[in-house]
């Protein structure tokens, strides 16, 4: 199954325009302002970068968004409607990647991705296949067969970049996606986001790297601190 | 131990110290002042007690009798083999990192530096094995199921495990350590030697765990303490998780978790066997003693347990990006499926040859089904509970609170479960004893789910 090469990106959902948006959406908890008023819109096909210094707030406007959080001011919405995450049309249309997600530590890379994947209603052989794929790649190919416990840092954040990607979406939400990356991860990485984005899926990326950002960004929005 | 390291290890004692006094054999000794107290106070009533609920008459015409004998030894064997395996994990001798990283790192020798820490260890095991022999022994005078007599070679016998108990767990520490078993390591083996061979970075990740496991445990959070005691497996890498659709992957997930814990697998499905044998024997006759239902519940619930571990990575999964396409609750019920076959398949297995010969009614396998979907409710309830509310640390709550706390779906296993099958056990009418066990699995269900939600509410 492994050892095959591909440049395509198969977890792209059909190209169904979704809007993302956010409307002077804020976040405090009692007195401490976790997110000034912010404005954002994601289109399909289009890349949102999120710069600002650590603190400003682009990990809470990014939950915000993914419809983990609820914002004190403002309003998020997706396709016109409070963004929810327990909403299952939230789920299918948008994949989050905000923090460390969550692995098993008895099932090996290539087992979390058929897992994914399979929960997402791909049955057959396809799901074995796309798993490779996607392992190919982000090139961890040949840890295919690794346990989370057994990689580098670096390795987990491919890892958990690949499970991000192997599951079906619209919108892509990624917190600084180029954590831990060598600079060479770091043009892969662009360039599969890039392909993500030419295939019709939306993008909103917290960054810290201007290259990246640079490669990527339709637009930027900068998050102000206090 | 020679006069020059006693004065070496007086040295850095006094080093440690400072101006400080020297408490330690009073803190040392306080403990076993406490536990003495607890015993008589606490230990040999509650002993009595559970002696005489058991059916201490049952008892009295069974505890001389060569299969009281056979079973008392067995089960005495089966906790000693368990000892080892709690020493690779942790281990008597377990000393303050800093004590590690300064004075056993230094080049005096080990049997030297940790000789205090294994002197502790073992007179807490010898003292803690002769205090349960006593209690014992008092509690089955007491209920009259033995002669007053028993309870001198009782307390012998205690402490004689106890001096076992150090033993093997020492040797369990000993055989985890990553350079003790080295073929070309010139050290001696041996017992004598044993803390010699103790190694540095084993005996750092002990303490290292030590610390974790005992600030979980002082919090509560049990997860933690879980996660840290387990080994991460390593085993079938090469086989791979089949596709398949949403809630089957979920079962064939669990299964292939299982492969690669092929030790929590056999233990479980071994469990799983002997109690609902003991469950579905219970059954068979008005003069069975609430005892026999009573232990093979708690089989069944270690048992059943030991197959829920994807049950459980689920919950502990909870409040992380989700990345799966079922809902929570689905998740949750999805992964019971490869506990309960497994629990229903070895009831069918071990039933077969009980029924063959004239032992066990047909029956008695669907009330091991019934029992089936308690241990179901009971394991969703035990690994969505979360960490225990803050009232349990109040200072009027304190260490009997939590222990409650955690212990809620074992409880409601044994009582429901011992209650019925005691009850369907003398009934004329089994089945109203039956409903009531589905009434009563269906509620703990209910429950479990419950618990579920919130979590993910919470998530």
């Amino acid at each position: 199954m492994l050892g095959r090469r591909s440049a395509a990106v198969p977890a792209v959902r059909e190209p169904v325009s979704h809007a993302l948006r956010a409307t002077g959406v804020g976040k405090k908890i009692d007195e401490a302002v976790l997110l000034l008023p912010t404005d954002v819109e994601l289109g399909a096909a289009e890349c949102v970068v999120l710069r600002g210094p650590n603190g400003s707030g682009k990990t809470t406007l990014l939950r915000i968004l993914a419809g983990t959080m609820s914002p004190s001011q403002g309003e998020a919405t997706l396709d016109g409607s409070a963004v929810d995450e327990r909403h299952d049309s939230t789920r299918t249309t948008i994949a989050a990647l905000i923090g460390a997600p969550a692995t098993y530590r008895d099932l090996t890379l290539v087992d979390h991705l058929v897992l994914i994947d399979s929960t997402w209603g791909h049955v057959g052989k396809p799901a074995a296949d796309r798993a490779d794929e996607i392992l190919e790649l982000l090139e961890i190919d040949h840890l295919a067969q690794r346990f989370p416990h057994e990689l580098s840092s670096g390795q987990q954040q491919l890892f958990h970049l690949s499970m991000v990607l192997v599951r079906p979406s619209s919108i892509l939400i990624l917190d600084e996606p180029e954590q831990r990356l060598d600079p060479d991860k770091r043009d892969l990485l662009t360039a599969i986001l890039l392909d993500r984005k030419d295939d019709g899926s939306g993008l909103l990326i917290a960054c810290h790297d201007p290259v990246m950002t640079a490669a990527l960004a339709d637009s930027v929005v900068d998050i102000r601190s206090e | 131990m020679t006069v020059a390291d006693k004065q070496r290890l007086r040295q850095v004692r006094s080093a440690i110290l400072g101006n400080r006094p020297d408490t330690s054999v009073s803190n040392a000794l306080y403990p076993v002042y406490v536990a003495v107290i607890a015993a008589a106070s606490y230990g040999v009533p509650a002993a009595q007690q559970l002696f005489r609920s058991l059916d201490g008459k049952w008892l009295a015409a069974h505890a001389w009798t060569p299969v009281g004998a056979i079973v008392a030894l067995s089960f005495t064997a089966a906790l000693l083999a368990l000892v080892p395996l709690v020493g690779r994990v942790h281990g008597p001798v377990v000393p303050p990192l800093p004590y590690l990283e300064l004075v056993v790192d230094s080049p005096m020798p080990r049997k030297v530096t940790l000789a205090r820490n294994w002197q502790l260890s073992f007179g807490g095991s010898v003292v803690g094995g002769l205090l349960i022999g006593a209690v014992g022994g008092a509690g089955l005078a007491i209920a009259k199921v033995v002669a007053p007599v028993v309870l001198m070679p009782a307390t012998v016998c205690g402490a004689l495990i106890g001096v076992l108990v150090a033993e093997l767990w020492l040797q369990g520490q000993v055989h985890s350590t990553p350079l003790a078993l080295r073929p070309d390591s010139s050290l001696p083996r041996g017992r004598r030697n044993a803390l010699a061979l103790l190694d540095i970075t084993g005996l750092k990740r002990q303490a290292a765990s030590n610390a974790t496991i005992g600030g979980a445990v002082l919090a509560g959070d049990l997860r933690t303490a879980r996660l840290d005691a387990a080994r991460p497996p390593t085993h079938a890498r090469q086989v791979h998780l089949r596709p398949s659709g949403p809630l089957l992957v979920i079962a064939r997930r669990d299964l292939l978790g299982l492969r690669r814990a092929p030790w929590s697998a056999l233990y479980g499905l071994g469990l799983a066997a002997a109690g609902s044998a003991g469950l579905m024997l219970s059954l068979q006759s008005p003069r069975t003693p609430t005892l026999a239902p009573l232990v093979a519940m708690i089989l069944a619930y270690l048992g059943f347990g030991a197959l829920c571990e994807g049950l459980r990575l689920h919950a502990d999964n909870s409040g992380t990006s989700r990345l799966l396409g079922l809902a929570y609750r689905d998740t949750a019920l999805a992964h019971l499926v490869v506990p309960v076959s497994a629990w229903a398949a070895s009831a069918a297995v071990v039933s077969l040859p009980l029924y063959m010969t004239g032992l066990l009614r047909p029956s008695a396998m669907v009330w091991a089904l019934g029992a089936g979907a308690l241990l179901a409710g009971a394991h969703l309830m035990a690994s969505f509970r979360g960490l225990p509310p803050a009232g349990v640390f109040g200072p009027r709550a304190g260490v009997p609170a939590m222990i409650f706390w955690y212990s809620k779906p074992l409880l409601a296993t044994l009582v429901l479960g011992t209650a019925t099958a005691a009850w369907g056990a003398r009934s004329a009418t089994p089945w109203m004893a039956f409903s009531w066990l589905l009434i009563a699995a269906a509620g703990i269900v209910q429950w479990g789910l419950k618990l579920v939600d919130k979590r993910d509410r919470r998530s």
